[in-house]
């Protein structure tokens, strides 16, 4: 989990380009970087830090080199240290790497490299990569089969790009972890992620798994593992490169809280038809599944539970697995339909689960909101969330977006006795969200309990899972503890974490058995003096035992659990905000995680 | 030189149009069916302007939310007036924002491109501090002023006498220095006016008139953006495809077969519009506006996410977001008295303003020139008459 970047053609803005595309793929992680830049030889620059740590190293540096490659890292193998940063060198220095990933043969190979005299200088996987180009330099070959060669080694995920000192050219390759190449006039890009290049172009190539790219002065060439060139389409992006800007936001994640109404008008444009009680997402063709499974990790495996009770009320077996899980102790599939829920589309632990099911001959679906993207490629059928770039390490828009497409979804290819009060519900939806950002009292709440010692958050139904994706929120931007739980659990061992000082999180709406039976479960904990916290449509009379409530229109469950999330996404904001929480970029995490 | 930067003040909240201004700044309502600011970014992004300041203050999520940090290109800068302490105080907050001359707009009022340019032409050739100036009838609702040779010898807030014939137009060029003027001008009221520090400059430098006529109409009381979609609907400022003369419609909404559109109409995006409903003319509909069968919608700014249910009649209504009224709801319409805070303004053309998330439950008719605040609840067969204020529960 890291983000990759290489350029060809910028000249003498060659560094300030790379320095600019690690700024836009911080997102992708952020615990050291660096650049290195070839001409008649290699020269680089990394440590450990944020971009602006890169920055004033290279404040006093001067690097010169018309190509060059750059890389932010997210750790997995060693610390977060200057040494373990990348580019990595050879033992001459002429060759530098960047690699996206894990090369899981890293320790035989790095044996085999010592044992032939090589030295190392840090402990990641990747240093195994420039020993092994310069094995094959040595041996007689150019730079291109040189790297070639040493990628034909690699067992794992891996995107790589690297430079060789006396040839003008970058290359790279993938497997498993994305690459995007971008085209301008005069210079050639690649990188782990479009924002890296999106100032410069909006010509894209995606390359597949197992390609050779080369980059150089007279352009670019994609090859097969066999070196025979593939004839590769040139793709148009369509969002504007200031969408990742914050527009007046202290942080990327209010913004893009603050742009749900929005994501939700543009998941819904086209697709629903109220007056005829129809859905259209007719590009997905005839699915109608006959069982579903669900499998997605983190904020999506939360969507992914919420999609899995849809189609089981529309009388369709139907679960959500975890994807680490699923994708190495598969359950039996049968005629299911696999659905994997990823909002990068790049999830490695998702696209390994697809690829398992695939193996099984199941047809699958990915449910994601980057277009081209690994799981979009690689399943049957693509549903795109619409929701835009987000930018924030913790998912917000794109959740509410993944939960009103998998309304489409279920209401495509099922049938319900209420369609037409959903896709009535699905409409009102923008609105109902401006409400609540409008008139949320959830700033009040995080003053009052930020001092809390743990935040609990229960819910039944539609709402089980936003229980458990509002606790998640809490723990990553505010590292407190907190945990979501259905409601009925609570007393069958949570509740003896419950004190006077552990709020806890409530969703009811409507007034039926579900409701009433979690306005019991809140009684329970109103009475070990918990603080409670309502999100309520107040239909029940959970207010009467509720210390606080955060009101919700009233509207469909289904609906609603999404009107209940934007409330608790607040809380945690204002709650990390008050306790000054790095919000955007929480310590350990990184946006989309493409190792397993 | 060329200007090309522009601070648009977007920053209060428009009392006088209470209740439509509960949840959104006076730019943010609609002129037709886009907020009256995007026309003001249109009209600058047209002129040239290459970089944007919106100062933002009252409810400025909602600026940020709808623009985001570009618009058609153009970067949008937002700086923040947290207390509305005057039009020259909301501009010195833009000065860090800014580093040569500058445009300076209101953000609640429509003009042309052309005045704009025209303005810019002014500064560009004499480097002189250069303003719109309107001709208009009514000079003691607005800032009058004197013009002698091209130039401003005196500038009056709501003059009480009536021999003035043009009005300050709220265009203004300006070079940097004014930052420096605004500091130097007396507070009233502790409040720093723009008009004030204009009359500062005039004191000691040449202050241009740059006399135009093109479209120049901003909103002041509720009434007034029904007259403000008239124009922008007259002069085809809208960006849905035009399906007949007159005739917008987006191509993501749904109009039935036997709907009837009558021109001048616009219909915005996701808008659903069922059978033998007759919309227009003269009626904008927002985002995801549903109106229901058989329904009548006349002369009426309907912005996102209203919903009319079936056999309804709404003539000289405005209806603010997300607000719902029942089958058989009825608007007719017509001259009315209307009071805004403590005065009465009589025969305006006011079927009813609804304001953001009421919910008439059906039945409910409206007695001309009713006002109802946000998140009003009506019960069904109820008869509206005046106004009714915010979360009210009417029930009969």
């Amino acid at each position: 989990m890291c983000g990759i970047i290489g350029c060809v053609g910028r000249g003498d803005e060659t560094l300030d380009t790379l320095v600019h595309g690690l700024s836009k793929l911080e997102y992708r992680g952020y615990d050291s970087a660096g650049v290195a830049l070839s001409s008649d030889h290699v020269e680089i620059c990394k440590n450990s830090g944020k971009i602006d740590d890169l920055r004033e190293a290279l404040s006093d540096r001067t690097l010169s080199g018309s190509v060059g490659i750059g890389h932010t890292r997210w750790s997995t193998h060693g610390p977060p240290t200057d040494a373990n940063a990348h580019p990595h060198q050879d033992c001459h220095g002429d060759v530098a790497v960047v690699h996206n990933g894990i090369i899981e043969n890293y320790q035989s190979l790095r044996d085999e490299l010592v044992a032939a005299g090589h030295t190392f200088t840090s402990d990641t996987d990747t240093e195994v990569v420039p020993h092994l180009i310069e094995d094959a330099l040595e041996a007689g070959s150019d730079p291109e089969d040189a790297v070639r060669e040493a990628i034909s080694r690699l067992e794992g995920s891996y995107a790589v790009a690297a430079v060789v000192a006396g040839c003008d050219a970058v290359f790279a390759a993938r497997n498993d972890s994305p690459l995007v190449l971008g085209l301008a006039e005069d210079a050639t890009f690649l990188a782990s992620d479009v924002p890296a290049f999106r100032d410069f172009t909006d010509q894209v190539v995606y390359l597949a798994d197992g390609e050779f790219a080369r980059l150089d002065a007279d352009g670019w060439t994609v090859t097969d593992s066999d070196g025979s060139v593939v004839e590769k389409d040139v793709d148009t992006v369509e969002w504007d490169p200031e969408e990742t800007g914050k527009s007046g936001y202290e942080h990327y994640m209010l913004k893009e809280i603050h742009e749900q109404p929005r994501a939700l008008r543009q998941c819904l444009r086209g697709r629903v038809d109220e007056l005829s009680g129809t859905v259209d997402i007719g590009d997905l063709g005839d699915l109608s599944p006959t069982g579903v499974q669900f499998v997605a990790c983190g904020t999506s495996y939360h969507a992914a539970l919420h999609g899995a009770q849809l189609f089981r009320e529309a009388g369709i077996p139907s679960q959500a697995f975890l994807a680490s899980e699923y994708a190495t102790a598969t359950p039996p599939i049968g005629d299911a339909l696999v659905v994997g829920v990823t909002q990068s589309g790049e999830t490695a632990d998702t696209l390994s689960a697809l690829r398992a099911a695939r193996r099984r001959g199941a047809r699958t679906l990915a449910v994601t909101n980057v277009v081209g993207s690994t799981a979009a490629r690689e399943c049957d059928h693509a549903l795109y969330i619409r929701a835009g770039p987000e930018i924030g390490v913790a998912a917000t828009k794109t959740f509410a977006s993944q939960l009103a497409a998998l309304n489409l979804l279920a209401l495509g290819t099922s049938s319900t006795g209420d369609a037409r009060q959903v896709i009535s519900a699905l409409r009102d939806l923008p609105g109902h969200v401006q409400e609540i950002l409008d008139e949320s009292a959830a700033q009040e709440i995080a003053e009052i309990y930020q001092d809390a010692d743990a935040y609990f958050f229960i819910g039944r139904g539609y709402h089980e899972p936003v229980a458990l994706e509002g606790a998640l929120k809490m723990k990553e931007i505010t590292y407190k503890h907190a945990e979501g739980f259905a409601a009925g659990e609570l007393k069958h061992g949570p509740l003896a974490l419950v004190t006077e000082n552990t709020p806890v999180f409530a969703i009811v709406t409507g007034d039926d058995e579900r409701a009433r039976k979690t306005v019991g479960n809140v009684k329970e904990v109103e009475a070990r003096d918990a603080p409670v916290v309502a999100i309520t449509d107040g239909q029940s009379d959970v207010s009467r035992y509720a210390d606080h409530v955060l009101e919700l229109p009233e509207t469909h469950p289904r609906a609603a659990a999404v009107l209940a999330n934007i409330h608790l996404q607040l809380v945690s904001y204002h709650t990390a905000a008050l306790l000054g929480r790095n919000i955007d970029k929480p310590r350990n995490l990184a946006k989309s995680v493409t190792v397993e | 030189m060329h200007i090309d930067t522009a601070v648009v003040l977007a920053a209060g909240e428009g009392t006088r149009l209470r209740p439509l201004t509960r949840n959104r700044p006076k730019p943010m309502l609609p002129a037709a069916n886009r907020p009256i600011l995007e026309h003001v970014f249109d009209a600058l992004v047209e002129a040239g302007i290459e970089q944007l300041v919106a100062v933002v203050g009252f409810k400025r999520d909602r600026v940020q939310d709808h623009f985001g940090p570009t618009y058609r290109g153009v970067p949008i800068t937002y700086v923040t007036q947290h207390k509305q302490l005057g039009s020259g105080h909301a501009l010195l907050q833009a000065r860090a924002a800014v580093d040569g001359p500058l445009l300076v707009m209101n953000g609640d009022r429509l003009v042309d491109a052309g005045t704009i340019e025209a303005v810019d032409a002014s500064y560009d050739e004499t480097g002189d501090t250069s303003i719109a100036v309107v001709e208009r009838q009514d000079t003691s609702r607005y800032g009058a002023v004197q013009v002698r040779d091209r130039d401003i010898v005196e500038i009056v807030e709501k003059p009480q006498e009536d021999d003035y014939r043009l009005i300050n137009g709220g265009v203004y060029a300006f070079d940097a220095d004014v930052f420096d003027a605004i500091d130097e001008t007396t507070r009233h009221a502790g409040e720093l006016a723009l008009t004030d520090t204009i009359e500062l400059l005039l004191e000691t430098d040449r202050v241009r008139a740059v006399e135009v006529d093109g479209m120049w109409v901003d909103a002041t009381y509720p009434w007034d953006l029904l007259t403000v979609a008239c124009e922008v609907l007259a002069r085809g400022r809208v960006v849905e495809s035009a399906r007949d003369e007159r005739v917008w419609v987006d191509d993501s909404a749904r109009v039935h077969d036997d709907a009837v559109l009558q021109a001048p109409v616009v219909v915005g995006p996701d808008c659903e519009i069922g059978p033998d409903a007759v919309i227009g003319p003269d009626v904008a509909l927002g985002r995801n506006v549903t109106v229901g069968a058989n329904t009548v919608v006349q002369h009426s700014v309907l912005d996102a996410d209203t919903r009319v249910d079936p056999s309804s009649t709404l003539i000289d209504t405005v209806t603010g977001q997300d607000v719902t009224l029942g089958a058989a709801t009825v608007a007719p319409g017509g001259p009315a008295d209307v009071q805004v805070g403590t005065e009465v303004f009589e025969d305006q053309q006011l079927g009813a303003v609804v304001a953001d998330r009421a919910d008439a439950r059906g039945d409910v008719s409206f007695v001309p020139g009713s006002l109802v605040g946000p998140n009003a609840r009506i019960a069904t067969g109820v008869t509206v008459d005046g106004t009714v204020p915010e979360d009210a529960e009417v029930v009969r």
